[in-house]
């Protein structure tokens, strides 16, 4: 094909894109639809169990202060500290030490999840921690024991005649 | 002769911070010498102080849009000191999460050389379609940039229902993209006039220097680790090297696009054959790699990437060395840039696909 030619199939082809849709979400006015429940564990199998890998949620009925999620985190971030809670009384757990979690640290690995043999610590497709400072990125264990609410979002990649969208 | 030194960097030439100092007579480019280091973190250092799951999160950070296939090469060490036999549900999962990964890089790639060149739809159309495989790598991995998917022994979770659809969905749709990319880019009279026998690295000079994956592939050698000494079920699988003779920048930018249609006719293929089973060995307590040395290399999406890992029987790695691809074509920069024009410095250098915190570690 000559340099004209070429050139006129190069404009041609991106102005065609006038007429398709846009693949633009607007977040935070639109959001995404997150399926599932989040990334959980199964220890007795030794396999996890796909989901997003978000905000964590903590069972603190569960959870028996073992610090085996602070170990693993340990050598990765230091996101997690384990912090003692007098007025919490849980059988399995006598001394109350529970994981608090600094969101300014964590990467979002799951190994912790990975970690606990007791299915206390699950991450949750919450992926919406932010904040205007650093104090509210720490998560005290009654902070991540409440379940996130139902994220809003209804929207998903759709491919359609006229390109791939968010709709 | 009076010679002009000036300094491209360090703060941010394209892909963190690295420099050239460019000698220039008048605008033409006498000498141009890499300098890199200012994004080494010691990662070699850190594994030493962390057992063998605690380092996944830390190898991804040399090349976070690559994440799976560092740690490919990682976990095909730690396999090969603790003697294991990985699951084949679990290599074609792994296989699947590599070539996805592959298939965003070079779109990285893409989206970067177009804003190098002034094209700048060339850089707004590979970063949404990249949006196409993040959607299927994280619907399967739960993340969607550093997805910390491969274990030793496995993959962490099986694929959740839906990701075969979804997948072929996007694969129908980036075909059909590619073709516009061609004609928009790489078939761009323009585009072509900017790289093409620019910045050439012959087959002889490409063989002497060392450079790695699709650099290497561009100046005509055919050489792919996933052919040339197959790992996980890239035996099996049915799929093309593209070779192109030029070595100029224009036979770079145009093997990655080609590669990434082999990526997704190998994602179709793994995602057809995969058969069912587990996917990951369930290895109780910590890992404990006996004693001993180990050296394992994958092709990840910029070259050859090679692990040489040393245990003393403990829960840590006792040595590790990782040697990237970037770090291996770092070489081929002052040869390349040799005798261009300085305006010609931005395509010919990301040609080259140079990612300096993969080569500094
Ligand atoms: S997800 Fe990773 S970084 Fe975050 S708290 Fe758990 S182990 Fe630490
Ligand atoms: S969350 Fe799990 S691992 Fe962490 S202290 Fe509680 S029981 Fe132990």
């Amino acid at each position: 094909m000559s340099f004209v030619n070429r050139l006129f199939s190069a404009i041609n082809s991106g102005t065609k894109h006038l007429f398709k849709r846009r693949f633009t979400l607007r977040y935070p006015d639109q959001k995404f639809i997150l399926e599932g429940e989040g990334y959980q564990y199964d220890p007795k199998n030794g396999v996890g169990i796909a989901g997003y890998r978000g905000r964590h949620i903590l069972y603190l009925e569960r959870c028996t202060g073992c610090s085996l999620c602070f170990m693993m985190c340990k050598g990765i971030s230091l996101a997690i500290e384990m912090i003692n809670l007098p007025d919490k009384q849980i059988s399995v757990n006598k001394k109350s030490n529970f994981p608090q979690i600094d969101y300014s640290k964590c990467v979002y690995c799951g190994f912790c999840v990975d970690a606990c043999p007791f299915r206390a610590l699950f991450e949750t497709n919450d992926y919406e921690v932010v904040s205007y400072d650093r104090e509210s990125l720490l998560f005290t264990p009654e902070q991540l024991a409440v379940p996130p609410k139902k994220p809003k979002g209804t929207h998903d990649l759709k491919y359609g005649s006229r390109g791939a969208y968010h709709a | 002769m009076s010679t002009l030194s000036i300094s491209v960097g360090p703060q941010h030439p394209g892909s963190g911070h690295f420099r050239i100092m460019v000698k220039l007579d008048g605008d033409r480019i006498v000498e141009a010498l890499p300098d890199p280091g200012y994004v080494h973190r010691g990662e070699e250092k850190l594994a030493e102080y962390r057992n063998y799951i605690q380092n996944i999160p830390h190898f991804e950070r040399p090349i976070v849009h690559d994440s799976s296939n560092i740690l490919f090469a990682y976990v095909s060490a730690v396999e090969d000191l603790m003697k294991l036999e990985v699951p084949e549900r679990g290599q074609y999962i792994r296989v699947v999460m590599a070539e996805l990964n592959r298939i965003i890089a070079h779109l990285y790639y893409m989206a970067i050389y177009g804003i190098f060149v002034g094209h700048s739809t060339m850089f707004m159309w590979p970063m949404g379609d990249r949006e196409l495989f993040i959607d299927v790598a994280q619907m399967i991995s739960g993340q969607r940039v550093t997805f910390a998917f491969l274990l030793p022994g496995g993959v962490r979770n099986d694929m959740p229902e839906g990701v075969k659809e979804r997948a072929e969905k996007a694969c129908d749709y980036f075909e059909k993209r590619l073709v516009e990319y061609e004609k928009i880019f790489i078939n761009n009279p323009l585009f072509e006039r900017r790289t093409r026998g620019m910045g050439v690295l012959t087959k002889q000079d490409a063989i002497r220097l060392g450079v790695v994956g699709p650099t290497l592939r561009a100046s005509g050698v055919k050489a792919d680790l996933r052919k040339d000494e197959p790992y996980a079920v890239y035996d099996k699988l049915d799929f093309d090297i593209p070779v192109s003779q030029d070595g100029d920048s224009w036979a770079r930018a145009w093997v990655h696009m080609e590669e990434m249609r082999q990526s997704m006719a190998i994602i179709r293929q793994a995602l057809k054959d995969m058969p069912s089973g587990p996917v990951k060995l369930n290895l109780r307590g910590q890992i404990r790699a006996p004693s001993g040395e180990t050296f394992a290399r994958t092709e990840a999406s910029r070259g050859a990437l090679s692990f040489y890992l040393v245990s003393n029987g403990g829960m840590m790695p006792y040595r590790v060395r990782l040697i990237t691809p970037s770090f291996r074509n770092m070489i081929a920069i002052p040869h390349i840039l040799k005798g261009l024009l300085l305006a010609d410095l931005p395509p010919a250098f990301w040609g080259l696909d140079y990612w300096p915190v993969e080569a500094d570690r």
